[in-house]
């Protein structure tokens, strides 16, 4: 071994060590209150987690400048997904050994919310998610979960509805395949069929970089409406080559994936016309306000508008348990959540009215947040939305 | 922190399996294969289908994915017989492909995107430290064993005459060696340790689903292997630890880099990663642990 080589090995041996070894000298009981982020930072989801990761950040701030949760100041720690359950994981396992956080804040994907799931309810840390696979809250979390995205199932629901008042008959499904594809087209289905109507589906590869063969094969069955169930990426493809294609039926988005980025990014011509539909956030109410002051844009995204309200659930939720565990999180979330009490719209708000005993009932950004037993929300409002000359406008609230 | 030190070292002793593969068939046979990641998955579902859904024991399971394993190898191998180089790269890495996307679509055979949680575990999970100390032993056990059978296979004449192969098929032919049968035996043999090492990941994590197949892992081990030597399976070994360390280490070093948000932290990790690499080919072409030539025996 030469002498440069035998000199890196120990210098980066050193750096390693002494890096793993920093956080244990902050350790602390008296310490800051730490919690994770773990959001897709890169990947295919790397297009949504960075705002998520500013927006709990920032609100932490907040929180903290108001005299922190417990006297003691909230530390949020973020990490990055990368859009993949094999780096989540480590990245989870770091979040929850190294830094010892209680709970993890804004699993993206639904894989890699499944494969954190077993982790976090094995080491007593809380996980909240705005991932909207059916069996998500189905796995054995023991209460360590709970989700504000609705579930697939209801938004294809919604989707079958909103087709159907567009006059449609014949819907075609066009999705890459993900964990709630099945679900959401057995929804649609059942809601247009109901009415009469007729479906069908096709499954694409959500990395290819044309998408001509399929619009054509979806648009043999001449389909007056059709679902796009894909993700920015790819759905930015479709429209673009249903529109080559001569299309002019009717397009249905997930509001997640018809954003401005896309609209920005296509011709006024070729994203006119296409509704969207997403779950509303709670616009007017003041937690909407506060994310749009945080993260500085006019209409926040339905992600960052969630991970606000985790981030403020779990803070009043440690307020009332007083204590700073995923366990006492877990038991006392559904207590700031629902069941009565004075509405608050922050966690600054209620972290007081706890302080002076009294009940708080939160209603978020993204919406009422109350949950189920086994984690899911009980109620939630769509937004429909249109693109009109470039501009994405609201239909309705409903 | 223990907890995370001994995953990191069971993710680093898969890695190592990955990477042991990866030099038994790139770094000696010289096929290079992409498609890691394939073997990688078949492995990890035969023995997660197997456990999970046939409730088999997990030994039968993780027999079966090596099996399963050099099959595809085998499959794989035979219909490239006519490539090498740059041709058989992109084939292989057309083979891996074709696993995830058949993982994901053909949701009555493998579960689809929904992947298949809750696969047994080797040591039981409620035994805290226990759990991740006994499947480190386990995957250690593993990493030695195949590394012993490298040493074994690279000093016996067999290994020779697959450098040989490696170096000039037209010059082994003519010795009166048979390309075909070199090729396919180390290929095979090769992915079957892949697929090994999947199954030892998803009884570790108790979670298979085809995003944890796509590419990326392929180019992690590449990255291992070329950092260590691939043409030594010591060099294999230690690249893969090395890497796993580094890829964590950056995590902290992220960390302390004042003012950069979470974002600049992330693609500063994947800086990290192309910087270092430049670094270790730049200094060490032929990694930490170079192929040795080996003296003629003395006759």
């Amino acid at each position: 071994m030469t002498e440069i080589l035998r000199r890196h090995i120990l210098g980066a041996g050193v750096a390693f060590a002494g890096t793993v070894a920093m956080p244990a000298i902050l350790r602390a009981q008296t310490g800051p209150i730490k919690l994770g982020t773990l959001t897709p930072l890169t990947g295919s989801g790397g297009s949504y987690g960075p705002s998520m990761a500013t927006t709990v950040k920032k609100a932490a701030d907040e929180i903290n400048k108001a005299g922190g949760v417990l006297g003691r100041q909230l530390l949020i720690i973020s990490e990055d997904d990368q859009t993949s359950p094999e780096a989540g994981l480590r990245a989870a396992r770091k979040l929850i050994d190294i830094d010892k956080v209680s709970a993890i804040i804004g699993t993206w994907a639904s894989a890699v919310t499944t494969a954190v799931v077993p982790v976090c309810s094995q080491s007593g840390v809380f996980l909240s998610t705005v991932s909207g696979a059916e069996p998500i809250t189905l796995l054995p979390h023991q209460g360590f979960l709970i989700r504000t995205q609705p579930t697939t199932t209801l938004q294809g629901t919604k989707f079958g509805e909103f087709a159907l008042g567009a006059n449609a008959k014949t819907v075609a499904f066009v999705s890459p395949q993900t964990p709630f594809t099945d679900s959401q087209f057995a929804a649609l289905t059942k809601t247009v069929t109901a009415a009469g109507g007729k479906t069908t589906s096709l499954i694409y590869d959500d990395k290819k970089t044309t998408l001509r063969t399929e619009v054509d094969q979806v648009l043999r069955g001449k389909p007056d409406a059709i679902v796009m169930g894909g993700y920015t990426n790819d759905t930015a493809v479709l429209v673009r080559d249903l529109y080559r294609a001569n299309y002019r039926g009717s397009l249905f988005g997930f509001g997640y994936s018809v954003n401005k980025q896309l609209v920005d990014a296509l011709p006024p011509d070729v994203s006119e016309g296409i509704y969207t539909l997403s779950p509303s956030p709670a616009e007017g109410s003041n937690a909407y306000k506060n994310v749009s002051r945080l993260l500085g844009v006019d209409s926040p995204d339905t992600y960052s508008c969630q991970v606000y309200d985790h981030l403020n659930l779990i803070a009043m939720a440690m307020a009332v348990g007083k204590g700073d565990t995923g366990t006492i999180i877990k038991d006392n979330v559904r207590k700031v959540s629902q069941g009565g009490g004075e509405r608050v719209e922050t966690a600054v708000d209620g972290l007081k009215l706890i302080a002076d005993g009294k009940k708080v009932d939160y209603d978020g950004a993204s919406g009422p947040c109350d949950f189920t037993d086994i984690g899911d929300i009980t109620d939630a409002k769509f937004r429909y939305e249109q693109v009109k000359g470039g501009k994405i406008t609201l239909l309705k609230i409903a | 922190m223990l907890t995370y030190i001994l995953f990191m070292l069971v993710v680093g002793s898969i890695y190592a399996l990955l990477a042991q593969s990866l030099m038994l068939s790139w770094g000696l046979a010289g096929l290079v294969n992409l498609g890691l990641a394939g073997f990688f998955a078949v492995g990890a579902y035969a023995s997660a289908m197997l456990t999970t859904w046939e409730h088999t024991p997990i030994v039968v399971g993780v027999s079966a994915a090596v099996l399963a394993g050099g099959f595809a190898g085998l499959l794989v191998c035979f219909s490239t017989l006519r490539l090498r180089d740059d041709y058989l790269a992109i084939v292989t890495l057309g083979f891996a492909e074709i696993v995830r996307i058949v993982a994901s679509n053909e949701v009555w055979l493998t579960g689809g995107t929904d992947g298949i949680s809750g696969v047994p575990v080797m040591i039981a999970r409620d035994t805290g430290v226990w759990f991740h100390l006994g499947t480190l032993l386990i995957t250690v056990a593993a990493v030695i064993l195949v590394y012993g059978l490298q040493r074994r296979l690279l000093a016996s004449p067999w290994g020779r005459a697959l450098r040989a192969v490696r170096e000039d098929q037209t010059v082994a032919s003519v010795a009166g060696k048979s390309i075909v049968r070199f090729k396919a035996q180390a290929f095979s043999l090769a992915a079957a340790i892949a697929g090994l090492a999947g199954a030892l990941y998803g009884h570790y994590t108790s979670y298979v689903a085809p995003d944890q197949f796509q590419p990326l892992i392929t180019i992690y081990i590449f990255l291992a292997v070329t950092a260590g030597g691939n043409a030594r399976p010591a060099g294999a070994v230690l690249g893969a630890y090395l890497l796993v360390a580094f890829l964590e280490a950056t995590r902290f070093l992220a960390e302390i880099a004042p003012g950069v948000t979470a974002l600049q932290a992330a693609a500063l990790r994947e800086i990290a990663v192309g910087i270092g690499l430049v670094i270790v080919l730049t200094l060490r072409p032929d990694g930490f642990l170079p192929e040795r030539s080996q003296k003629a025996p003395v006759v």
